[in-house]
């Protein structure tokens, strides 16, 4: 059994939690039984806690091959009666939107609980969208925590009325409630929740039209209940200055933390009453309105899309009130993140009030800057000094999410377009037979089963030309070295079961498929030599672990570390091409950092005169 | 438990990736804890850790915004010397820093395209901010303490030495032995030592 305190904690213990580990010891107090996901940031340390942790018994995980799986196990085990948790980043909910959809319509028994950790200000994502959104759209209830207590409490509550309701319910953070650290006070920890026998009930349970009519009707119908909850909700607090003011502020999310603060900095607590909305959807309507008609002037403030706004101003005008709002205007935009200073400056303008200093100094842009980079001995790099050589800009490169995504730097430059997870080969395809151009497409080996398989499987019998290249450093490196299918065996041991990738491919009818070790790179440059002057759907398989994964999980550094040896064109040739981070310039010279370098000794093979191997 | 006199103070940590800033943030966020102190830490994982800039923030005394924007720090803990200089303007006018003076040259200038500003420059830059600020020669003391990583340490045992934060060198000393791993415990005390006696000296 672990000793972490998170299975083991009891009632009245309060730890230093990260948001996500907070939700985790949430999802346990509430008696979770079955935990999916697909790993992304900033949601990723949810199911990784989880994993490492064990279960110990009472519960079961998964990394299943994409978000859509995942939501679609998550709620097959909600329907056999379990509670279940699915995890994902916002992005991710895109992909499973379809079983989200369609499994409010039925219901899902057992309670099944939606994490969407969104991530405004694109800190690792390739956009911000407001998952907000989907609990409106696909109308499931809504939490949205904004402190590492509220994490725990919350995802308890959320399964609570998963439950209740026999409906998914959402739980939503963002980045910086995800990746927070704060205390969180626990309470008990219950054996898991009794499981709901299935009951077949093919009347709802299975939507087809004349089902589905009935079961939106009935949603409408769950949705009110939800509401009615909402408008009791302790997540849902009113804070009410010692003496009687007109003027209110509504706010949901992370925001709530910002208005707090922003209070305290101007001074201005005794100044406003404020609804703080934890349990966010369904919106308490009644409560609002009871608020509104209180106040003269409300502002209303949430990070992201001006949902809450547009909502409460339906309010104002269904509820006839003369009520003055404001909300998102220049200054407090739905562009990237509120932050402290940016509230204050808005509620000083708000409140028709001096605005204390705030800093002026801007952050000095013209410093030499930290772009995230491909590690030293990442095998991609030697993949795409590779591809390079052989196509320079005479092909278009298709590029996909993961660390990979990082070639399309100088100066490897193998990024040309990408749009989403999986997208490198069908994306690639399209451009292909509409450009007629050569595409070379990168993909990593998660992202391959994720979704990447399917573009493969469009490409073969569509007859598209293209370059498949599979970088495949077994493991799902940039989130943090989750399993997948292509992880090997023995590291995967018994819970799951290794699929090989080539056999995958030439199953699908692929006939040109080679695989290749990438860190020999005269045998990537002849592989792709040979496929550049075929045609039809190719596919290149690059092997060579993640350098991190093999230096942490499987144990393995290479004894030697390459040195210069001979300074001149070709070493600069080397720095050049290449750029691996290892290197670095002794004024006229270059020289190669041994406490970075990992071994993987591609330079040697780059520029063969200007380095050698040496023992470490 | 918490102390209703809880001193309201902002640190902003900074570093690069992998040089084990968010571990260092997290110690003395348990620290703080352990004392009775109401804490709250924020961070960014991801791309930030490949070889990028890493930063965090701590909050005491009941701040809950888990970002902190421009001017907003009491107290500047720089990893790096170029990443404190960048991360200067998050320094409220008077704050204090206290930064390691190990330099770790992002790839740019590994590669000579571009200079690293000169030590006095930086220097001279915190002058313009802090009302305090102290260049520590963390890597140097930590191996001396007996490894390079503990430099982490040291720059934690100086900032608490220096009866900034209302966290104090025995408070982290306790926090070393009850939640550090067994191994690393008498090194890391060691870099206390060292950070505290060269604050001292």
């Amino acid at each position: 059994m672990s000793d972490n305190p998170l299975l083991c904690g009891a009632r009245g213990e309060r730890h230093l939690l990260l948001g996500n580990e907070a939700i985790v010891r949430g999802a346990l107090e509430a008696g979770v039984h079955m935990i999916s996901c697909y790993p992304g940031t900033p949601s990723s340390e949810v199911p990784d806690t989880f994993y490492h942790l064990g279960g110990d018994n009472r519960y079961r995980i998964e990394y299943s091959i994409n978000e859509k799986v995942a939501m679609e196990v998550a709620a097959g085990a909600a329907l056999g009666g379990a509670m279940s948790l699915v995890t994902m980043k916002h992005v991710g909910l895109n992909v499973a939107a379809d079983p989200l959809f369609t499994s409010v319509y039925t219901g899902l028994p057992g309670g099944m609980v939606v994490l969407t950790a969104d991530d405004p200000g694109c800190h690792s994502s390739q956009n911000e969208q407001d998952n907000r959104n989907y609990a409106r759209f696909a109308m499931l209830p809504c939490f949205e925590p904004a402190s590492a207590q509220e994490a725990k409490d919350m995802t308890r509550e959320a399964f609570r009325l998963a439950r209740e309701l026999q409906q998914p319910v959402m739980l939503r953070t963002t980045t910086r409630v995800s990746h927070l650290r704060g205390p969180v006070t626990f309470d008990s920890l219950p054996v898991p929740q009794p499981k709901i026998p299935f009951t077949r009930d093919p009347g709802r349970f299975v939507p087809v039209p004349a089902v589905a009519l009935r079961r939106h009707e009935a949603l409408r119908d769950i949705m009110e209940r939800a509401r009615r909850i909402a408008e009791d909700s302790p997540f849902n607090t009113l804070h009410e200055p010692q003496s009687p003011t007109r003027l209110g502020i509504i706010v949901s999310g992370v925001a709530r933390d910002y208005l707090a603060d922003a209070l305290v900095t101007g001074g201005w607590e005794e100044r406003v009453r404020v609804l703080e909305l934890g349990m966010s959807w369904p919106l308490p309507y009644e409560r609002l309105a009871t608020f509104l008609r209180s106040c003269e002037r409300v502002l209303v403030l949430e990070e992201g899309a001006p949902l809450l706004e547009q909502d409460v101003r339906a309010l104002v005008q269904r509820y006839g009130l003369s009520t003055k709002l404001e909300g998102k205007n220049d200054s407090l935009t739905e562009l990237a993140e509120y932050s402290t200073t940016l509230v204050v400056r808005r509620l000083a303008a708000w409140l028709e009030t001096s605005c204390p200093p705030l800093s002026t100094r801007p952050v000095n842009k013209e410093l030499p800057g930290r772009p995230p980079n491909l590690c030293p001995g990442c095998s991609h790099r030697a993949v795409y000094y590779a591809a390079r050589q052989v196509f320079g800009d005479d092909a278009v490169y298709s590029s996909d999410i993961g660390c990979y995504t990082l070639g399309l730097l100088p100066p490897l430059r193998t990024a040309d377009f990408l749009v989403c997870m999986g997208s490198s080969v069908s994306a690639g395809s399209g451009f292909a037979r509409a450009s007629n151009k050569q595409v070379v497409a990168f993909i990593g080996d998660s992202t391959f089963f994720h979704s990447g398989m399917t573009g493969l499987a469009n490409a073969v019998f569509n007859k598209h030309d293209i370059l498949l290249v599979i970088l495949d450093n077994g493991t799902t490196a940039m989130t943090g070295h989750q399993p997948n299918p292509g992880m090997l065996q023995e590291q995967l041991g018994a819970g799951n079961t290794h699929m090989d990738i080539e056999a995958i491919v030439r199953a699908m009818g692929v006939q040109e498929c080679v695989k290749v070790h990438a860190y020999n790179v005269r045998s990537v440059i002849k592989a792709m030599d040979s496929l550049k002057s075929k045609t039809g759907v190719r596919v290149l398989i690059a092997e060579e672990p993640c350098v991190l994964y093999a230096r942490r999980q499987l144990k393995k550094t290479s004894p030697q570390v390459a040195e210069v040896v001979q300074q001149g064109p070709e070493a600069m040739r080397c720095l050049e091409q290449l750029a691996c981070p290892a290197f670095y310039r002794e004024g006229e010279n270059l020289a190669v950092d041994p406490s970075l370098c990992s071994g993987c000794m591609v330079c040697l093979q780059v520029a063969p005169k200007a380095f050698k191997a040496r023992k470490r | 438990m918490e102390k209703a006199q809880d001193k309201r103070v902002r640190v902003f940590f900074t570093g690069v990736g992998g040089q084990g800033t968010l571990t260092a943030t997290t110690l003395l966020a348990r620290t703080a804890l352990d004392a009775g102190l109401t804490v709250l830490a924020g961070e960014v994982h991801g791309m930030a850790q490949r070889g990028g800039v890493v930063e965090s923030v701590m909050l005491l005394g009941g701040w809950r915004s888990p970002k902190l924007d421009l001017g907003e720090a009491d107290v500047l803990l720089g990893f790096e010397p170029l990443e404190t200089l960048r991360a200067l303007p998050y320094l409220r006018q008077g704050g204090a820093v206290f930064s390691s003076s190990d330099v770790l040259p992002p790839l740019s200038v590994s590669l000579g395209k571009t200079p690293y500003p000169d030590m006095p420059h930086i220097e001279e830059e915190t002058k313009q901010v802090a009302g305090q600020y102290r260049f520590v020669p963390c890597r140097e003391l930590g191996a001396q303490a007996g490894s390079v990583q503990s430099g982490n340490t040291v720059l934690l045992s100086v900032v608490c030495a220096s009866g900034i934060l209302p966290i104090g060198v025995d408070a982290l000393e306790a926090a070393i032995k009850r939640h550090l791993p067994p191994k690393l415990q008498a090194v890391n005390l060691k870099a206390l030592e060292l950070g505290k006696e060269w604050l001292a000296r």
